[in-house]
C-alpha cells in the first residue's frame, strides 16, 4: 500500500491526468444538458493531451535547435519536439470535433427548442 | 509512376473535397458529376495499384522523402490494396444510389453531402494505408467527423443520433490516443514497423499492456464491437437514406481493418500477454459480438435497425475468422469482411428504396412490397441468402473458410458461435419474409411513382456482387493467401 501511494505521489502529472479524465467522464455521463456534456468531452480530450505533453517534460534541456554546428550533438541536452507536435495535431482534431458538436447543438436547439436531453427525448416521442 | 499510386489515391478525393464547396457554390448540379468522376478514377487507380502490388511487391512510401522511423510512412501491401479496391467500388455505387438530382431526404444539402462523402472516402483511404499509429488516429478522427456530419446533414431526428454518435466516438478517439501515447512513452516511436521490432522485449511492461487495452477500447468503440455498439443502430437508422449505405458498408469495416493491422503487423499473431494469447482474447470478443448482435437483431421491428444489428453481429464473425491463428481462418475473415461491406451496402440500399418507393419502415409494412415489385423481392432473397450464408453467395464461402480455419485450430466454440449466429440470422430473415410472401392485400395510400433507374442499378450491382463474390471466391481466396497474409501466420 505504501509503495503504491509513494508511486502515485512521485508522479503528480499522472495523478492530475487521471483526475481530469475521470472528472470529464463523470460530467459526460451524469449531465443532461448537451453543452455540459460537451464540456465533459473536452475535459477528457484535454486530459489526454496533457498526459502526452507531460511525459515529454525534461529537466535542464533546451529547445531542439542545435547549439553549435561544430560540436558533437548530445541528444541529452535537447527536449524531444515530437510529442509537442503530436499535441498540436491532437488539439486541432479536438477543436474540429468541438466545432461539429456545437453546430449539432445549435441545430438541435433550433429544431427542438431545448438543449436538455430529457426534454428533447420527450419531444421525440 | 506506380510507386505514387497509394498517395494519389488519398490526395485525389481530399483535394476534390476541399475544392467542391468553392466550385459548386454557384453550380450545385456539378457536385454529383465531380464526385462520380473522382470515385471512378479512384476505382481505376486502385485496380492499377493492386496490379502493381501483385507484380512488384508491397510499396513503402516515405512522404516528402523523410525515411520511415522519423517521417510518415504509407504502407501499401496486399491487404490494403484489396481493401482500397472494395472501398472505391462501394463508394461509387453509393454515389450512384444517391443520384444526380437533389434527393428529398437530404433537404437540398447536396453540396454538403458530396463534400462530406469525398472527405470520408479520403480519410478511410488514409486509415487503410497509414503506416504509423498517430496518423491512424488523425484519419480515424477525420472519418468520424465526416460521419457525424453526414448522419446529421438532413437535420430532424438524426441530429440527436448524430450528437450521441459524436460523444461516444470522441470518447473512443481519446482512448485510442491515450493508448498511442503509452506506446510512444515506452518505445519512443510511432511507426508500426519500428514498434513491431521493439515490442517483443517489452511485452511484460505494464505500460504496453495498458496502452494495448486503451487502443482496443478506442478502436472497439469505432467499429461497434458489442459492449460498445450502442451508438450504431440509432445513427444508421435515423441517417438519411442516401447516407446510411456508405456508412454501414465502410466505416466500421475500415476501423476493424485498423485493428487487424495493429494485431498482426504491430504485435504479431503469436503474442501472449500475461498468459493470455492475444488471438484468443479477440476470438472470445468475436464470439460474444456474433451471438449478441444477432439476438438483438431478432428483437427489432424497424428494418434499418434490424440490418444495423445484423452488421454488428457480422463484425463478430470477421473477428472470429481472423483470430484463428491460421492462414485459412485469416483469409476467410478478410473474405467475409469484403463480403459484409457489400452486403451492408445492399441491405441499406434495399431499406432506402423500400422507404422511398413504398413507405416501408417497419416489419408490419413489408407486405406492401410483395405483389408490386418482384425485383425487390428477388433482391431481398439474394440478400438473405448472403446474410444467412447459403451457397453460392459470398457469405457462404466466407463462413465456410472461417469454419475450416476454426476446425484446423480446434476451436469448437468459434464453430458453435458461427452456427448459432447463422440460425439467428435465418430467424430474423424469416420475420421479414413472412409478410412478403403472405401477400396480404394492404391498401397503400402511396402514389406509385416509377422506380428511378439509379435505385435499380445500385441494388442490382450489389446483389450481383454478392453472387459474384461467392462464385469467384476461389481466385479471391487464392489472391488473399498469396498477397494479403501477415508474416508469422
Amino acid at each position: 500500500m505504501g509503495d503504491v501511494l509513494a508511486a502515485i505521489v512521485q508522479r503528480p502529472n499522472f495523478l492530475t491526468f487521471v483526475i481530469i479524465f475521470l472528472w470529464g467522464f463523470y460530467i459526460m455521463i451524469t449531465r443532461y444538458n448537451l453543452v455540459k456534456k460537451l464540456i465533459g468531452m473536452y475535459l477528457v480530450q484535454t486530459s489526454v493531451i496533457f498526459f502526452l505533453v507531460s511525459i515529454s517534460a525534461k529537466k535542464g534541456a533546451t529547445v531542439p535547435i542545435l547549439l553549435s554546428t561544430t560540436d558533437p550533438v548530445h541528444a541529452f541536452d535537447y527536449t524531444n519536439p515530437l510529442p509537442h507536435v503530436l499535441t498540436l495535431t491532437a488539439i486541432v482534431v479536438g477543436v474540429a470535433t468541438l466545432g461539429v458538436a456545437l453546430a449539432l447543438c445549435a441545430a438541435i436547439y433550433r429544431t427542438y427548442g431545448s438543449l436538455d436531453e430529457e426534454e428533447i427525448l420527450k419531444r421525440l416521442e | 509512376m506506380s510507386r505514387h499510386l497509394p498517395v494519389l489515391l488519398f490526395l485525389l478525393p481530399l483535394f476534390a473535397a476541399i475544392s467542391m464547396p468553392v466550385v459548386c457554390l454557384k453550380h450545385r448540379m456539378l457536385s454529383w458529376p465531380i464526385a462520380i468522376t473522382v470515385l471512378s478514377s479512384m476505382v481505376v487507380l486502385s485496380v492499377m495499384n493492386l496490379m502493381s502490388i501483385m507484380h512488384n511487391g508491397e510499396v513503402h512510401y516515405a512522404l516528402s522523402g523523410w525515411p520511415p522511423p522519423l517521417g510518415i510512412e504509407w504502407v501499401a501491401d496486399g491487404l490494403a490494396s484489396i481493401m482500397i479496391v472494395a472501398l472505391s467500388l462501394l463508394g461509387l455505387v453509393a454515389l450512384v444510389f444517391a443520384g444526380p438530382t437533389s434527393p428529398k431526404d437530404l433537404r437540398g444539402r447536396v453540396v454538403h453531402f458530396y463534400t462530406l462523402i469525398l472527405l470520408l472516402v479520403s480519410a478511410l483511404t488514409g486509415i487503410v494505408f497509414a503506416g504509423d499509429l498517430f496518423n491512424l488516429f488523425v484519419f480515424l478522427e477525420v472519418a468520424a467527423l465526416s460521419s457525424y456530419a453526414l448522419v446529421g446533414v438532413a437535420g430532424g431526428r438524426a441530429l440527436v443520433a448524430a450528437f450521441r454518435y459524436l460523444i461516444i466516438g470522441t470518447l473512443g478517439a481519446s482512448f485510442y490516443l491515450l493508448g498511442v501515447s503509452y506506446f510512444y512513452a515506452v518505445t519512443g516511436t510511432l511507426n508500426m514497423g519500428d514498434i513491431a521490432e521493439k515490442l517483443p522485449h517489452l511485452l511484460t511492461s505494464k505500460a504496453v499492456v495498458g496502452g494495448l487495452l486503451f487502443m482496443f477500447v478506442g478502436l472497439g468503440i469505432k467499429m461497434a464491437l458489442v459492449p460498445f455498439h450502442t451508438w450504431l443502430p440509432d445513427a444508421y437508422t435515423h441517417a438519411p437514406d442516401s447516407v446510411s449505405p456508405i456508412l454501414a458498408a465502410l466505416v466500421t469495416k475500415v476501423a476493424l481493418l485498423g485493428w487487424i493491422r495493429i494485431i498482426f503487423w504491430v504485435l504479431g499473431a503469436k503474442v501472449v500477454v500475461y498468459d493470455i494469447p492475444i488471438l484468443l482474447f479477440v476470438g472470445v470478443l468475436g464470439v460474444f459480438a456474433a451471438v449478441i448482435g444477432a439476438v438483438l437483431a431478432l428483437t427489432q421491428h424497424d428494418l434499418k435497425r434490424m440490418f444495423a444489428y445484423g452488421g454488428i453481429s457480422h463484425i463478430g464473425i470477421i473477428l472470429i475468422g481472423v483470430s484463428q491463428g491460421n492462414q485459412t481462418g485469416f483469409a476467410g475473415g478478410v473474405l467475409y469482411l469484403l463480403n459484409d461491406a457489400v452486403m451492408q451496402a445492399a441491405l441499406f440500399f434495399w431499406a432506402g428504396v423500400a422507404m422511398r418507393q413504398y413507405g416501408v419502415r417497419t416489419l408490419e409494412d413489408v407486405g406492401r412490397i410483395g405483389g408490386h415489385a418482384p425485383w425487390m423481392t428477388v433482391a431481398l432473397v439474394i440478400l438473405a441468402m448472403g446474410m444467412i450464408g447459403l451457397p453460392p453467395t459470398g457469405g457462404f464461402f466466407g463462413k465456410w473458410y472461417i469454419i475450416l480455419g476454426a476446425l484446423e485450430a480446434g476451436s469448437y466454440m468459434a464453430v458453435g458461435a458461427i452456427l448459432l449466429s447463422t440460425m439467428l440470422t435465418l430467424a430474423y430473415f424469416v420475420k421479414i419474409f413472412e409478410p412478403v410472401f403472405r401477400q396480404t392485400p394492404t391498401t397503400s395510400d402511396m402514389i406509385r411513382v416509377p422506380t428511378p433507374l439509379q435505385f435499380k442499378v445500385s441494388l442490382g450491382v450489389t446483389s450481383a456482387a454478392i453472387m459474384v463474390l461467392g462464385l469467384w471466391s476461389d481466385p479471391l481466396v487464392e489472391l488473399l493467401l498469396h498477397v494479403a497474409l501477415p508474416s508469422g501466420l
